[in-house]
């Protein structure tokens, strides 16, 4: 990176004041040594274990979403689509013994399908986004509950295998509990690698910024906004497909009807996580802590001691709080001149 | 041979006149029964019974539910019900109160309505129990209370805090608790969790609560999410044998964890008998049963119903039953 004279250093902390990330990272710290305090549970092995699997299938859901939210759209179909690629790889494939690469495959080349349906209606013929896959979404669970008439259902063999297997055990000796680490958190590892790539070093993640900030522009600089549309959501169905198979194994049983709401606290991450909105805005990193922060959230309360009566309540306040935070700074940058060109710095 | 055949087309021929005359004799209705969640296997089960009631007895009842456990989407499969003629309706509330709008629309419209497992709905005919929910989970906390040599510190697990029947059913394991198992305490800091009726959730929430709460020795799980998503819990974290979990559960969701020990108990009901039960009781309201302690409904479990004390609306009978891995493999639903 070629380093800024002197004279622009404050310039470049400010601007960092500016981003979502410090704000978000400070919050989390905040929230883990309050966990940490109140239980002294926090920063121990199985504890951290624990969380990561809970990360594991919401994190891989956002990273689809926050490039959907970064061009500009917003997809609230994922869950739907991950549930209808769950229920056919573990109904349609349920005496097939050999490797469970067969069954993620087949999972992503579904919502690769289901995802490409949303990118067509979305870059053909330039409908609303959300409009698209709320439609797609009833679509997607009509086929899955009605057509298929969908219900719990045991997962294939090798699906069940790879919910048990694990990396390493966290053994805590204080406590005696001990927590397994699933396999599944390298497929997350592999895909923020293939996406840091993708959004920082190549074209196609140079055009989905630029599609998202302004399409015009973007196209009259020469992107071809059908193609990296389409390439957007066919990328974020297989996502869905993929974590739907992830998600099926991990609890060792198809429940079809176990991810409906997810989408919320997804697009929720993201947006704490410092992903526009309105487009052209969003890093892996902090939508990573986003959803990072929601998932010790979700599985501290305890820990910290709010009673299960407090606990919406205590969630909905750090949602409020986290996106107003966002909001203002977007806000702030926005009344700034020159704010635009530092946008764009961003990417 | 021709003997033969002639008996045969004889009694066909009767058969048939016995058949048309009953079916003269008496009304058929069209019955619709809504359950919470259509996809869950309990209510999928439930189906069959309302499915073989339709066939046993050639009254028009059939199921239709909301895609997933969800308040608003049962209101709009009621409405879209009622609009269709129906005689009676059937109904496994969510939310008893957000219900409470569009069953007295029904009620209006003279459509016989019976809850279950909604004892608070005040719009409507009868709510028919499977048995008192007090006493259910008395029955729950004596299971617990076995397994755990009836002594330490245990708590109490339901889908939602404002969920009807998981609360009172929670509330009878503790009282039963009080009663009989002086060496029981209940976890004063968390004396009952939310799984959401979600097992990934109830499995989640059971291992925050056995690392905060290392005095933790019991669950009474509610929902039949609870205990199957506990025992996975209980297992991982390598708690089997010192840390035990009972409560309601379907058999085959939860074989594999009641056949290796990490899941004591589970209890249930028959829902497949619930359904047919509901049925039943509405064909006799329709027909102007009078409705008196010790009806039979001519269902399983269903043959002596009770009034609740205090109470003319709810209806119980006396059908639970308890699950353990001798007894597993006589179920397959």
């Amino acid at each position: 990176m070629p380093g800024p004279g002197n004279l622009e250093e404050p310039m470049r902390f400010k601007r960092h004041l500016r981003r979502s990330e410090p704000y978000i990272f400070a919050a989390l710290l905040l929230l883990c040594l309050a966990v940490e305090l109140r239980s002294g549970q926090f920063f121990t092995g199985n504890n951290i274990v624990d969380l990561a699997r809970s990360l594991t299938v919401p994190a891989i859901f956002c990273i689809g979403e926050m490039l959907v939210l970064i061009s500009g759209g917003v997809d609230v179909s994922f869950p739907a689509i991950a549930s209808l690629s769950m229920y056919v790889v573990s109904r349609y494939l349920d005496d097939y013994q050999g490797t469970v690469a067969l069954n993620l495959f087949v999972g992503a080349v579904l919502g690769l399908v289901m995802g490409g349906l949303n990118g067509f209606l979305v870059a053909r013929f330039r409908f609303p986004a959300m409009l698209v896959t709320l439609g797609t979404t009833s679509v997607f669970s009509g086929i899955l509950f009605g057509a298929l008439g969908a219900r719990e259902y045991p997962v294939p063999p090798p699906m069940y295998d790879l919910g048990k297997a694990k990396l390493f055990s966290a053994h805590n000796p204080v406590s005696g509990l001990s927590s397994d680490m699933p396999v599944s958190i390298l497929l997350l590892a592999l895909l923020l690698a293939a996406t840091w790539f993708l959004l920082n070093r190549t074209l196609t993640g140079r055009g989905i910024y630029a599609i998202g900030g302004d399409p015009v522009a973007a196209e009259r600089a020469g992107f071809n906004l059908f193609r990296i549309q389409m390439f957007i959501y066919c990328f974020s169905g297989a996502l869905a497909g993929l974590t739907g198979v992830i998600r099926g194994s991990m609890m060792l049983n198809c429940h079809p009807t176990n991810l409906n709401g997810m989408e919320m606290t997804c697009i929720a991450a993201c947006v704490l996580g410092g992903a526009s909105i309105t487009g052209g805005k969003g890093t892996l990193f902090g939508v990573m802590l986003g959803i990072t922060l929601m998932t010790v959230m979700a599985n501290s309360l305890i820990l910290i001691g709010v009673p299960t009566y407090w606990q919406r309540v205590f969630t909905g306040a750090i949602i409020l709080v986290g996106t107003g935070v966002s909001a203002y700074q977007a806000l702030r940058g926005r009344r700034k001149p020159g704010a635009v060109a530092r946008r764009a710095g961003h990417a | 041979m021709r003997k033969l055949l002639a008996s045969f087309v004889a009694t066909v021929l009767l058969a048939a006149a016995v058949a048309l005359s009953a079916g003269a004799g008496e009304k058929k209705y069209k019955i619709a029964v809504v359950p919470k969640d259509s996809t869950n296997a309990w209510f999928v089960h439930m189906e069959k019974g309302v499915r073989k009631y339709a066939n046993d007895t050639g009254h028009n009842a059939f199921q239709k539910g909301p895609a997933k456990t969800d308040a608003a989407q049962q209101v709009q499969v009621i409405q879209d019900l009622i609009s269709q003629d129906i005689d009676a309706l059937c109904v496994v509330p969510v939310d008893p109160a957000a219900l409470e709008p569009v069953l007295a629309e029904a009620m209006e419209k003279k459509i016989v309505v019976i809850c279950h497992e909604g004892s608070p709905v005040e719009n409507c005919d009868y709510d028919l129990e499977a048995f008192n929910n007090a006493d259910y989970g008395a029955f729950i906390m004596d299971n617990l209370a076995k397994a755990m040599g009836e002594k330490g510190v245990y708590t109490t697990m339901v889908a939602h805090v404002t969920n009807a029947s998981h609360n009172e059913w929670a509330d009878g394991a503790v009282a039963r608790a009080k009663a009989a198992y002086p060496n029981l305490t209940l976890l004063a800091a968390e004396p009952r969790v939310e799984s959401e009726d979600n097992s990934e959730r109830s499995y989640e929430k059971a291992k925050e609560l056995f690392k905060k709460y290392p005095e933790l020795k019991g669950i009474v799980g509610t929902s039949s999410k609870d205990a199957p998503g506990v025992a996975r819990a209980i297992e991982e974290l390598g708690l089997k044998d010192k840390v035990f979990v009972s409560g309601t559960g379907m058999p085959n969701e939860s074989r594999r964890f009641v056949k290796d020990g990490t899941l004591s108990y589970i209890t249930l009901w028959d829902s497949s008998l619930a359904g047919a039960a509901m049925c039943a009781l509405a064909v006799d309201v329709l027909n102007g049963v009078k409705i008196v302690d010790g009806l039979d409904l001519g269902v399983e479990g269903y043959h002596k119903l009770m009034f609740a004390p205090g109470s003319d609306k709810v209806l119980l009978g006396s059908g639970w039953i308890v699950i353990d891995a001798k007894t597993i493999d006589d179920y397959d639903f």
